[in-house]
């Protein structure tokens, strides 16, 4: 056999398993796992478009000019205020024996500004943009690092490696693949290949509708000088980190599915780990595929600020690694985890009796 | 390695070959040398037949000892499945795939290119009468069909070993007849029928060579009359249909040989029990110049269903 033939196998194992990655029905929760995140920024986007317009509808009923709404400062009174900006839209107020709160809403069309009153003086502003893209962007890099990352490609590449052979052997139908002329070795990275070409596939597009609903809601202006002073080059690194992540995980799962017969003991085990690589020592950190993926990430998640005081103690900082490091790393890693998944390939006997 | 002798490269040969499942026996110190032609694997279930069969296909790998296919051991799959078509018993198929697609995509991993690939499908198909159903999902077919299918599978790459276990459950008749017809003539071109039953009088019609196998173990092998010849504490039994059954039952008693003459209720015949079968027929050779007329002479335990009675117990033998 030469190079030509293994890689003509490979092409027709990939053939067989597509249409089992990509059509299976027992693989429709992988395709929801990858658009939750979609509908979350789409209905974000909705949600800011809505608003948006029913500010500049509020606007055109009560016009007011943004640099006077600036103007207001705490300590004003109604008078002054309405001296300043006119009435506002709508007015709230709850009353106590003792003191009246008031709030006051005025929008120029792009934000909402909320004047609160206790007893006829202005005490605190607010101010609610109708979208702020820094902002989404931190809310970005947050859910595709800690949703994304952790919960749905990992869940995706545990339903679709994992089902390559122990899928199989379930269904009874590997012995077909093991009685043809094909080395096991050949047969893993086809099924490999199909995985990842599914996984990527499928995640990629998810990181790109995410990207795009994201975008979406703010004007061509915006979104143009975002792109262009680096937003492009986040897009094709978020991408690339959600098919690195296929890759790793993939290659895991795949393993897992040759040495374990319950898949969730692996999953189980893998998940935990991963999750508690946050509060890992730095150098322990470093042994996880989460690790390496955050470091390629282009915009750092920031911490939950509501989280425990307790745990925020017990975070660890790990420098990120450099990115050739990184990347370099997640692809030893997964070829050292092929080589064994290829050794147990080898081993592999059919006795579905006991599978 | 060395290459093996030149005889073992028409043979399937088994040597000291043992598996065992953890504490559970599979089979047990199995020698065997298979010959070209049919060859059923004969006993009742648990008795090790699929194991073999599974074993010389490398799909479960012995304790101990060696297995050699035509020369090639089932650890080198990229010369084995060259030669080796193996229907198995596990009514199983991928997902989605139509009976063409699913001998034409399993082909593709030879690495044969589509053309050809597609002629191996269709001939293969031919051959086993599903034409018509080529095009329909598997998952639709009847269990017959289904067995077809995998037939088709098998036989598609052309092999020169064929290892089919339980090929003939759920066929219609007319089917089966068809089947048994493509075996011989399968066995006729030289090649390896290889062949599990527990269907005994099949077995008996279309065998060349039969492996009784009982409890992990070969208990006897070879050509039926060969195997029966051997059972020397069940006498054979000979029927004889002639005009004087009364007069035959005194003179064969001429032998030592002979322990049992039963004269037919019909009075038209004869069942002799002799312990040495050829120097009855001898003797028959010398009655039948003395004026009894013979009409026909049978062995009436020389097949597979008495052998395996003898050999294995009765009460398996229904199975």
């Amino acid at each position: 056999m030469n190079v030509t033939q293994y890689w003509s196998q490979i092409r027709a194992v990939i053939r067989l398993e597509m249409r089992k990655t990509f059509f299976a029905r027992r693989g429709l929760w992988v395709y929801l796992l990858a658009l939750a995140p979609v509908l979350l920024f789409g209905g974000h986007a909705i949600d800011m478009m809505r608003t948006r317009q029913d500010r500049h509808e509020l606007a055109r009923a009560h016009p007011v000019l943004t640099s006077a709404l600036r103007s207001i400062k705490p300590g004003m009174t109604p008078d002054e205020v309405i001296a300043a900006v006119g009435e506002p839209y709508r007015r709230t107020s709850v009353g106590g024996r003792r003191r009246i709160r008031t709030w006051w809403n005025y929008t120029d069309g792009e934000s909402q500004y909320t004047f609160g009153f206790v007893d006829d003086e202005l005490q605190n502003i607010s101010i609610r943009d109708t979208g702020n893209l820094q902002q989404d962007k931190l809310i970005f890099a947050t859910v595709f690092q800690f949703f994304f990352l952790r919960l749905a490609i990992f869940f995706g590449c545990v339903g679709i490696f994992m089902n390559l052979f122990r899928g199989e052997l379930i269904d009874k139908s590997l012995h077909y693949y093991l009685l043809a002329p094909i080395r096991r070795e050949v047969l893993l990275v086809g099924k490999y290949l199909a995985g990842l070409i599914a996984t990527v596939v499928i995640f990629t597009t998810s990181t790109a509708l995410q990207f795009w609903m994201l975008l979406i809601p703010y004007d061509s202006a915006t979104t143009s000088q975002y792109l262009q002073s680096g937003g492009w080059s986040h897009l094709v690194a978020y991408m690339g980190v959600t098919a690195l992540a296929c890759l790793g995980y993939g290659s895991v799962f795949l393993a897992a599915g040759l040495f374990f017969r319950n898949p969730l003991i692996p999953a189980g085990i893998v998940l935990v780990w991963e999750s508690a690589n946050l509060f890992l020592p730095a150098a322990l950190k470093k042994v996880s595929v989460i690790f390496y993926l955050q470091s390629l990430c282009p915009v750092v998640a920031p911490p939950d600020r509501d989280m425990n005081q307790l745990l925020a103690l017990l975070i660890s900082s790990a420098e990120p690694t450099p990115a050739v490091w990184a990347v370099t790393g997640l692809f030893v890693v997964t070829a050292v985890i092929l080589v064994l998944a290829a050794r147990q390939a080898r081993k592999l006997e059919i006795n579905y009796g006991t599978d | 390695m060395s290459a093996p002798p030149p005889i073992e490269q028409s043979l399937v040969v088994f040597e000291n070959v043992s598996r065992f499942y953890g504490e559970v026996l599979g089979v047990n110190r199995v020698t065997l040398s298979i010959p070209p032609g049919i060859t059923s694997l004969v006993g009742p279930n648990g008795s090790g037949k699929t194991t073999l069969m599974n074993l010389m296909t490398g799909l479960v790998r012995p304790t101990r000892g060696t297995i050699r296919i035509l020369g090639v051991t089932p650890d080198d799959p990229e010369r084995l499945f060259r030669l080796l078509g193996y229907s198995t018993q596990f009514d199983s198929f991928p997902k989605g795939l139509t009976g063409f697609q699913f001998i034409y995509s399993f082909l593709r991993l030879f690495g044969t290119e589509h053309a050809e690939c597609e002629k191996q499908a269709w001939k293969s198909i031919e051959r086993v009468n599903m034409v018509e159903a080529a095009n329909r999902k598997v998952a639709g077919y009847s269990k017959g069909m289904r067995q077809r299918i995998k037939l088709a599978q098998a036989i598609a790459h052309d092999p020169r070993v064929l290892v089919l276990d339980e090929p003939l459950n759920g066929l219609d008749p007319l089917v089966r007849a068809e089947t048994i017809a493509l075996f011989r003539e399968l066995g006729a071109e030289g090649r390896h029928v290889i062949v599990s039953s527990h269907i005994l009088h099949e077995v008996d019609t279309i065998s060349d060579q039969v492996i009784l196998l009982s409890n992990g173990y070969v208990v006897a092998e070879g050509k039926i009359s060969g195997v029966r010849s051997e059972i020397s504490d069940h006498p054979m039994q000979v029927l004889i249909r002639c005009n004087k059954p009364g007069v035959l039952a005194a003179r064969v008693f001429e032998q030592d040989s002979v322990v049992e003459a039963r004269v037919h209720a019909d009075n038209g015949g004869l069942l002799i029990k002799t312990r040495d079968a050829d120097k009855f027929y001898k003797l028959l050779n010398h009655i039948a110049l003395d004026g009894i007329e013979i009409e026909s002479v049978a062995p009436a335990d020389d097949n597979v269903n008495s052998v395996y009675e003898y050999l294995i117990g009765g009460e398996e033998s229904t199975k």
